[in-house]
Order: C-alpha cells, then sequence, then structure tokens
C-alpha cells in the first residue's frame, strides 16, 4: 500500500512495473493485492497495451483513506518518530 | 535495518512503518536516480561542448586547441547525447504509470522540443537578417539558456521540487550574464558556471539519494 499511495489520486500502476518496485515475485504480489482487493483498498482494471494484456492497479478511496489512518496511527503509537 | 515482508507473519509497528517508509523510499528513488544521469549528461555537454567552442578561437590560447568547424561538430553532438539521454530516460521513468500526471509529463517533454525549436527559430531568422557569427555566439547559448532555465521553473512548480527551482534560476542567471563577458568568453562561463551548476545539481542528488538508503538500512 505505502508504494500505491505515491500514485495520485486518480492514479493506476501497470502489475509488472509494481512488481519490479516491489521486487516481489508475481505470485507472492497477486496474493497480495487479491487480499487488498477484497477488503475493497485496491481495484484492479484489465487493459490492453496493443494485443497485450495489462492488469492497472490503483488504490480506492477507501484505501487511501485506510492506510492514511494506518500511517497516523503508527506515528502516534511510536510516539512521532520520523 | 532493512524490512522485508516475507508472508503473512505481522510485523510489530515500528517494522511496519520501517516497511512503509522502505517502500516510499523506493519510490522516490527510482524517480531520482535517473535524474542523476540527465543533470550529468547535461553537464558535460555544456561543460565540455562550451569549453571545446571557446578552445576553437585561437585568439584565447587555449591549452588545447579544437579547429572550429571540429569545435562545432563536437559541441552539436554532446547536445543531441544528452537531449536523447533524458529523452529515453524521461520516458521510462514513467513508465507503466497512468493518471492526470501523465498529461502533466507530456506536456512538459513537448516543451522542451517546441521551446528548442522556436529558439532555433529565432535566431535563424536573425542571422538571415544580418546577425554577425560574433552575435550568434552571444544569443544562442542565452537565448537556450533562458529556455532550459524556464523549463526547470516549470518543471519545479508542477512536481513542486526546489532543485528544479534553483537549477532554474541559476541557468537563467548564468545565461543572462554570459553576453555580458562578450564574445567568446561567455563560452568559458558557460562551460564552467552552467556545466558546474548541472554536475552540482547531479552530486546533490546522488548524495540525497546515498542518505536516504543509509537511512532506510538503519530502519
Amino acid at each position: 500500500m505505502a508504494t500505491l499511495a505515491t500514485l495520485d489520486a486518480d492514479g493506476s500502476i501497470a502489475f509488472p512495473r509494481l512488481q519490479e518496485l516491489l521486487d516481489m515475485t508475481a505470485g507472492n504480489l497477486s496474493t497480495h493485492l487479491r487480499k487488498l482487493e477484497e477488503a475493497e483498498y485496491v481495484s484492479q482494471e484489465k487493459a490492453f497495451r496493443g494485443r497485450t494484456p495489462v492488469t492497472f492497479v490503483a488504490t480506492t478511496k477507501n484505501g487511501r483513506r485506510a492506510f492514511e489512518d494506518y500511517m497516523e496511527q503508527l506515528r502516534t503509537l511510536l510516539g512521532g518518530a520520523s | 535495518m532493512t524490512i522485508h515482508d516475507t508472508g503473512d507473519e505481522p510485523l510489530d509497528p515500528a517494522a511496519m512503518l520501517a516497511l512503509s517508509r522502505q517502500q516510499q523510499a523506493k519510490v522516490n528513488t527510482t524517480y531520482a536516480k535517473p535524474m542523476v544521469a540527465m543533470l550529468a549528461s547535461w553537464a558535460i555537454a555544456w561543460g565540455v561542448g562550451f569549453l571545446v567552442l571557446w578552445s576553437g578561437i585561437p585568439e584565447n590560447n587555449s591549452p588545447v586547441f579544437v579547429p572550429q568547424p571540429a569545435a562545432t561538430i563536437i559541441f552539436a553532438l554532446l547536445i543531441v547525447a544528452a537531449s536523447v539521454t533524458c529523452a529515453v530516460l524521461g520516458i521510462r521513468m514513467n513508465r507503466g504509470i497512468r493518471g492526470s500526471s501523465n498529461y502533466a509529463g507530456a506536456v512538459y517533454g513537448m516543451t522542451w522540443s517546441i521551446a528548442s525549436f522556436g529558439a532555433a527559430a529565432i535566431g535563424v531568422a536573425l542571422l538571415r537578417a544580418g546577425m554577425s557569427s560574433e552575435l550568434a555566439g552571444l544569443f544562442f547559448p542565452a537565448i537556450y539558456s533562458l529556455v532550459v532555465g524556464i523549463i526547470y521553473l516549470a518543471g519545479a512548480a508542477i512536481w513542486r521540487d526546489k532543485g528544479q527551482l534553483i537549477l532554474g534560476i541559476w541557468i537563467i542567471a548564468v545565461g543572462s550574464i554570459a553576453p555580458f563577458f562578450g564574445y567568446p568568453g561567455n563560452f568559458l562561463l558557460m562551460s564552467i558556471l552552467g556545466g558546474g551548476g548541472f554536475a552540482v545539481g547531479a552530486i546533490a542528488i546522488a548524495v540525497s539519494l546515498a542518505s536516504t538508503r543509509q537511512r532506510v538500512a538503519r530502519g
């Protein structure tokens, strides 16, 4: 979620690029994204780049709010350490 | 300590915060790293290019003399190489990303070409109207410094980037002052201060990246 949170509010990122940024295997990333999608924190959209199918991943409004709230809680819990 | 989220085991709060920061730092690094190469390529293009142009004028008694036709070709090739480097790296930086930032990025990219052609057209028109080659030697570096500086300022506004703000102001200042040194002294100024400005920018980003990596590694 931290990586996805760096996108613009209307932004999305292609699955391969996200995998590269997170240095994860495709399977591991898919598993994580499925859980986040079930929680309605991210959305996945299948598109085409030419004839090649590509999945774009974006945060939902709920997802961004939940992530910001979570980060705020962590910072408060840890005494505002930056 | 670098945190790796290896599975479903819950991490403690400190580890979670460190992991988030690590991931966000990774994204920032991904966008900052190409900037080092971009600025370094302009540092070489301006630093070496303008120096070679200056050295091609015999009256300057340069320790290394490069005949003018060759100096002009070398300068042009360095500028083209830096332009291509920036175009390729700029396109690669944003691969796989969709959103409103694409439009800003595309317009920013196009601005370089449009403004450069515009400046060239003005210069050619002035040459045809009788501008001497000496005046052209003052005009072209100055106009391109203005173009480059203004585009960096636009980038600073779009991405709230203080680095581009500082660099843009510096380049405009150098390009505006250089003509007062006359031809061909302006070439030497552009090489040292213009090329030097880009070099300082590249080094500053590289140092910042190294510092970020160390901070993330410490957790």
